[in-house]
């Protein structure tokens, strides 16, 4: 209730009155009524009423905050956190490999950003994990739909047709294998048209595009409360050219980078970014790093750089708070997103016996 | 989207009358400016500018489809998907042929047949749908001043000798391919940026820009200060109207 008039959200100009009148606490006005304040103000009845309504909702707001309701605030214990991060789920990249260095996959409610030179796969992965977010609870993924927004238009729909025939049949395998009750049931709503129907596309030409349907998606995502995951495929080729202020494309990329973050707390879903890579030139050598700057590094919380070794596809988890930095192998086949065959495997002699790159199931775990 | 004015995103008159004293009339200007700074120049509280931003974001973000949708749409008509470039391996490596709706890139050193391939290419996509072509103009951007009309049709003439067989076929054929010479980078960016009334009136199916590489290396010197961003910005810019204009008429450029 003590809330100064300088910090409440009305506008400008009735502010900068009600200061001069001498008003200096959210008590005040309301004490006035809104007959008081439009004489004093010069101001119509109707503009006073709203503004009070203004000033009750912001004091009610501040009232339920300061009286503890945890719900309202952020705040919480680590321990409230730790079981809350433990009970979270994964998106699987079906690359054993690059889910363990990530620790179990790509994880819900944080920002992941791939960098990497043009060719390498980056959006390979990206229509992955759009399929391998809607893999079925008892196959160990997490039930969700994803939201692809696409600046480059290197979206392909056959491709996706491809890596989702492949899921499918990848989980009938297991389905057959296990013969569990769940397993079959889950498999009739996870076909191919399910997926597809599942993909919420979106075609960004510029960033002004890009900035207005990242304004939109909390609502979008209210309505579409299965999402669990938001790509968006290309976040520097809109920003690399045009801009001569460089100051703005900073401004614009934080907010951008604050509004993900918002959209992947609030959604528990995980932001998956796409970056392009340019080059440092330095003293004597000129090395490939991350684009758009330094401060965009800040943004992203997990960052992951594929590169080429001669012929092999790399990946490195680069940044990333609870994981080590290491390096894999990684292949793309006709099937998606894999594993590198070591050399020589043995096979197991059951349901691994069409595809060995697999990794264990969760369910076993559990 | 970005140049839509605000007074067609169903903004209140007054309001766009006070934002062009600010020199704000698009949309592309307001969703620059942060929250405070819209609060200051609309003069309106902090849940109004909200709505307003949303309304305004509304107006200019692009429309939702499903994966789903986007399939059904293909598969209605499958044929077009594709411009096959009659080399067997070729084609079956590329899926299909060139496809329509995106940009393809060829890079070779010099003399391995670009400019060759480029216009079999123009005399496949001339070729009714029947016999694997499109059945439409085609636009020619020559840098480098290699094209030669001759060379055209004596690939017409003994490739398809039985189609071409009279000469008002060969005219009819050589009338619908629209070669440009442009030869500095200033002008093959506004020649892209025409193309798209052209492609509506002609009735393109293929866009051809031979090369790329040699108008930008001919006038950008990189190791100047300043040169590579210079360029960098014309190559994307070309490159995003270029896939703009593929992907909005699906033809292979």
């Amino acid at each position: 209730m003590q809330r100064a008039v300088g910090g409440l959200p009305l506008a400008p100009a009735l502010r900068a009155r009600l200061v001069a009148a001498g008003f200096q606490t959210a008590q005040e006005l309301l004490e006035t009524g809104p007959c008081g304040l439009s004489k004093e103000i010069g101001i119509s009845k109707e503009e006073a009423l709203e503004a009070l309504q203004v000033v009750r909702q912001e004091c009610h707001g501040d009232a339920t905050r300061t009286a503890g309701g945890s719900s309202a605030t952020r705040k919480c214990t680590a321990l409230e956190l730790l079981e809350e991060e433990q009970a979270q789920g994964f998106i699987i990249t079906f690359c054993s490999a690059l889910d363990n260095i990530l620790g179990g996959g790509v994880q819900l409610t944080k920002i992941t950003e791939i960098c990497g030179a043009p060719g390498v796969g980056k959006t390979q992965l990206c229509m992955q994990l759009a399929v391998d977010v809607q893999i079925p609870e008892c196959f160990g993924g997490v039930a969700g739909e994803a939201v692809f927004i696409d600046t480059e238009g290197s979206f392909m729909v056959d491709r996706v047709v491809e890596i989702a025939t492949a899921c499918v049949q990848h989980c009938q395998l297991i389905a057959e294998a296990h013969q569990e009750e769940d397993n079959l049931k889950a498999l009739e709503t996870f076909s191919l048209e399910s997926i597809l129907s599942h993909i919420y596309y979106f075609r960004c030409r510029d960033y002004v595009e890009l900035l207005a349907q990242v304004y939109l998606l909390p609502d979008f995502l209210s309505e579409h409360s299965k999402v669990r995951l938001v790509v968006v495929d290309g976040i520097a080729f809109p920003f690399r050219h045009d801009f001569e202020d460089l100051s703005l494309r900073t401004r614009l990329l934080n907010g951008l980078a604050q509004q993900l973050i918002i959209i992947a707390n609030d959604h528990k879903s995980a932001v998956v970014l796409t970056n392009q890579m340019t080059t440092r030139i330095g003293q004597s050598q000129s090395t490939l790093v991350p684009a758009l700057g330094e401060s965009w590094g800040h943004a992203a919380t997990v960052r992951l750089i594929f590169h080429w070794d001669n012929s092999q596809r790399l990946a490195t988890l680069y940044k990333s708070p609870s994981q080590k930095e290491s390096t894999i192998p990684y292949h793309i086949t006709s099937h998606g997103f894999r594993d590198v065959q070591p050399p020589a495997v043995t096979q197991n002699a059951e349901d691994t016996g069409v595809n060995p790159r697999k990794r264990p199931r969760r369910e076993e775990e559990k | 989207m970005a140049a839509k004015k605000l007074r067609r995103a169903r903004l209140s008159e007054e309001l766009c009358e006070r934002l062009s004293r600010y020199q704000i009339t698009t949309c592309e200007d307001f969703l620059c400016l942060s929250l405070l700074e819209l609060m200051k120049v609309t003069g309106q509280s902090y849940y109004d500018v909200q709505k307003l931003l949303c309304k305004v974001s509304r107006a200019c973000a692009p429309k939702m489809q499903t994966v789903y949708e986007m399939k059904l749409r293909k598969s209605v008509n499958p044929s077009s998907a594709f411009l096959s470039t009659t080399l067997h391996s070729l084609d079956k490596v590329l899926h299909g042929g060139v496809p329509c709706g995106s940009l393809t890139e060829i890079t070779s050193p010099p003399g391995c047949g670009k400019t060759q391939f480029c216009i079999m290419l123009s005399v496949l996509a001339t070729l009714p749908v029947s016999m694997g072509g499109l059945d439409g103009a085609v636009i020619y951007i020559d840098t480098e001043s290699a094209f030669s009309a001759e060379r055209l049709i004596e690939i017409a003439g003994s490739r398809f000798p039985t189609y071409f067989d009279s000469d008002e076929k060969l005219f009819c054929m050589t009338s619908s391919i629209h070669l440009y010479r442009e030869l500095t980078c200033g002008t093959v960016l506004n020649r892209i940026m025409s193309l798209e009334e052209e492609i509506i009136s002609k009735k393109v199916k293929l866009i051809i820009i031979d090369s790329v590489a040699s108008v930008v290396r001919k006038e950008f010197d990189t190791k100047l200060q300043g040169n590579l961003a210079e360029r960098s910005n014309f190559l994307a810019r070309g490159a995003s109207v270029l896939k703009y204009l593929a992907e909005e008429f699906s033809i292979p450029v």
